[in-house]
């Protein structure tokens, strides 16, 4: 029995062979990846393009009908939002938001890094340390900040009372006045954002070659001076890799400025996705929302594909 | 013989007292069909006292053999977000659903009418304008709950110091009495903060629909109206404006808090809670809250009233704010079993379960709840529990006024309240903001098929 198995084995392994290698060998790398791109079509690209169907409708959730393409009215809700002031008012607080948020992060996780990297106790503990922001969930970064800037009970009216800084009747409304919740989501933002640009600064400065330095310091350089000219140049990869990821998470924006301002008042603080949000989960209008959602993500989709080519130039240089 | 007629005397006598015993015992309803084998699944408002109510569902399975499913508990917003997605897929496959009046008019054609499923006579038992607010084109879509309104709060202490009542009958001419019109609460605040008798003269909620219904409650109260018959615009006429400008004046001159635009009601409690507010409508719901002596510093020292008339403006028109709104349940048109859904809405509304969520601190929505709890509380420790539910009972009975019963409310909320906190912040005037808000609230409306 046990031989008669073993040719029947034998007979069958050529077989398998001969169907494999009939597969063209430039087909089989995508007979490969066919599992995994399907489920990306599924998953990805589908409702992607399904939302970009709703964007050409009337689409309101509660009103089924309303999902329904026609050319007359395909435009409406993109002719919609670029004569919406609100819409370009929240894509300058958008811009002005990310600008100062992504550049006074950069600057001082930059300067985080340079302190780090020359620590030379407690290292481990230190890093650990920095990493803390990041354990947080947003939403709880969004709730512990409003409660420091709230008027009324808040720890940083109360301090600047108890110092005498403040009147009683004087408190500052943080959240309320221009440009102070603007600045108070973005000293939130900055708070949760530098540990992980600083860690990726970190490992740059610390994979500079050393032989550099050593050059410099014989031709007299001083210590700006190296920073300037060497550190500075050779950290751009790393800088251009931080800084894109930073900023599109930053674009993101939502959670903290939910929590804090919700927009408010008076669309003070209103951002890009804060306003999609009041668009088609508040007021349930998807059709709207799916067009200002694609605009957002194409405007992303642009500022990725500069920074990237900033990373592209800044390695060729090196 | 004499045996016998003792006997039936006593028998007879046994009966009406139990009989008396009953009325007097507050009653359970329906639990008078045998729902063995069905499954009722509820979603439902949770979260802290809410959830009390659920615990009387055991009774109802015992009673009906029924089994209850509670397939969601979340918060007011999150239930209305649940609602539209699961309407709008079709999703609803549970029996009772939550509801309020404020957000019942977008459900509508996804709801089922609840008339034929209740008599007059258990109808009836529920306040009048509430079942007004819950029926829409003549189908009642749910079945109220509890209640809540706003009375004025104002500090006692205020009110009951001689030095403080000469100093405003100096400056005014007038007797410093609680007030009755917006007018008087506008001198009275202004009065307690410029001699610095309060830190804040008034408080309000200051975003969302929390600031729109406040507008809409001092706009109706002037005489105004948010729409007209045809359902155009018509917050931004002179009534709109000089509520508007009122408000902007409280914010410049410090009577309200400079934060106000970013208050919600618990924000808007803390400053009352604090003593630092002088008057302000406020919810009765927060009753339990500021008569805590743990947690506020106005405990004791506050005191009820009805709800202000408007700006006089409205001439003939004003009548008392009364901005209000009801807790209620509904039936999806997609029920699986509509009927032992409504037998347990009937169980949840009935006089018993309702009582024992008023004891609790909710506002009733039952005369009969009523009754039984203002007697409950004559021999109360403080009056003021007691005069505090006579008022309610009164201001839910006449005032009590929803907004408008139309889908667009919350849409129209969000489009309008951005521009009333530009006016109170003073980036624009009352009138430009107002017509700002009407503008795109007409573009709003006639997308949506009104015009």
């Amino acid at each position: 029995m046990i031989g008669r198995r073993k040719n029947a084995d034998d007979g069958a392994a050529p077989k398998r062979v001969i169907q494999f290698s009939r597969i063209d060998a430039g087909a089989f790398p995508f007979l490969l990846i066919f599992p995994a791109v399907l489920v990306i079509l599924l998953v990805i690209a589908f409702p992607l393009l399904y939302s970009l169907y709703v964007s050409f409708t009337p689409y309101e959730l509660l009103k089924p009908n309303s999902l329904n393409f026609t050319a007359a009215r395909a435009l409406r809700n993109y002719e919609k939002l670029l004569n919406d002031d609100i819409f370009w008012r929240s894509l300058w607080n958008t811009i002005v938001f990310l600008a100062v948020t992504v550049n006074l992060s950069y600057l001082l996780s930059l300067a985080l890094s340079q302190l780090l990297a020359r620590v030379t106790f407690g290292q481990s503990l230190l890093r650990t340390l920095l990493m803390v922001p990041m354990m947080f969930a947003p939403i709880l970064v969004g709730m512990q900040f409003r409660w420091f800037f709230n008027a009324n009970v808040g720890l940083v009216n109360n301090f600047l009372i108890s110092v005498g800084i403040l009147q009683e009747q004087g408190q500052i409304a943080w959240l309320v006045d221009v440009p102070l919740g603007m600045i108070t989501i973005i000293i939130a933002s900055i708070w949760m954002n530098i540990p992980v640009m600083t860690i990726i600064l970190l490992a740059g400065v610390l994979s500079l070659p050393s032989e550099t330095f050593e050059a410099a310091e014989v031709d007299g350089a001083s210590g700006w001076q190296k920073f300037r000219f060497i550190t500075f140049p050779l950290l751009a990869p790393f800088s251009y890799i931080a800084l894109t990821i930073m900023s599109l998470d930053i674009a993101r924006a939502f959670d903290i400025v939910r929590i804090m301002t919700d927009g408010g008042p008076a669309r003070r603080t209103e951002m890009l996705w804060t306003y999609i949000t009041r668009l088609a989960i508040e007021d349930t209008k998807f059709g709207l929302g799916s067009a200002m959602s694609w605009i957002t993500v194409s405007l992303s989709v642009l500022f990725t594909l500069y920074f990237f080519r900033q990373l592209v130039k800044a390695r060729i240089v090196q | 013989m004499m045996r016998k007629l003792f006997l039936i005397a006593l028998i007879l006598a046994l009966v009406s007292v139990s009989a008396v015993g009953a009325q007097d015992e507050a009653q359970y309803a329906g639990l008078d069909m045998d729902l063995s084998g069905i499954t009722i699944k509820m979603a439902n408002i949770g979260g802290g006292q809410y959830e009390v109510m659920y615990d009387a569902i055991s009774v109802f399975e015992e009673a009906t053999g029924a089994t209850v499913e509670i397939v969601a508990l979340l918060d007011g917003f999150s239930m209305d977000q649940k609602l539209k997605v699961d309407f709008a897929t079709g999703a609803a496959d549970y029996d009772v659903a939550w509801d309020h009046t404020s957000f019942v008019a977008q459900y509508t054609p996804f709801l089922l009418p609840l008339q034929d499923y209740f008599s007059e006579d258990e109808l009836a038992a529920f306040s009048p304008a509430i079942l007004d607010a819950a029926t829409i084109d003549g189908d009642l879509y749910l079945i109220p709950r509890h209640a809540d309104i706003s009375p004025i709060h104002y500090r006692k202490d205020l009110y009951e110091d001689d030095a403080i009542a000469a100093a405003f009958m100096d400056a005014t001419g007038e007797e410093l009495t609680v007030p009755t019109t917006l007018e008087q609460i506008d001198q009275q605040a202004r009065f307690f903060v410029e001699n610095g008798h309060s830190t804040l003269g008034y408080t309000l909620a200051g975003k969302e629909e929390a600031l729109t219904g406040r507008f809409y409650e001092m706009h109706f109260a002037s005489g105004g109206s948010l729409f007209d018959e045809n359902y155009e615009p018509a917050f931004n006429d002179e009534i709109g404006v000089a509520v508007a400008e009122l408000l902007a004046g409280w914010y410049v001159d410090g009577v309200i808090p400079s934060d106000t635009t970013s208050l919600l009601w618990d924000g808007v409690a803390q400053y009352f809670c604090n003593n630092d507010v002088a008057i302000k409508l406020e919810w009765y719901g927060w009753y339990a809250y500021f008569q805590d002596t743990d947690s506020c510093a106005v405990a004791g020292n506050f005191g009820l009233a009805r709800g202000f008339t408007g700006l006089s403006i409205g001439g003939d028109a004003v009548r008392p704010s009364g901005w209000a709104g009801a807790h209620a349940f509904s039936v999806p048109a997609t029920a699986p079993n509509p009927q032992a859904g409504v037998q347990l809405i009937k169980f949840l509304s009935s006089e018993r379960v309702a009582y024992e969520e008023a004891l609790l601190g909710f506002l009733p929505t039952r005369s009969d709840v009523w009754d039984r709890v203002i007697a409950d509380a004559s021999d109360a420790e403080n009056p003021l529990d007691r005069e505090r539910l006579e008022l309610a009972r009164v201001q839910v009975g006449e005032d009590f006024k929803t907004p408008p019963l139309i889908a667009e409310w919350i849409p129209f909320s969000n489009i309008f309240y951005p521009h009333l906190q530009a006016v109170i912040l003073g980036d624009v005037s009352a009138q430009d903001g107002l017509d700002a808000a009407a503008a795109e609230t007409r573009e709003m409306m006639a997308d949506a098929g009104y015009y």
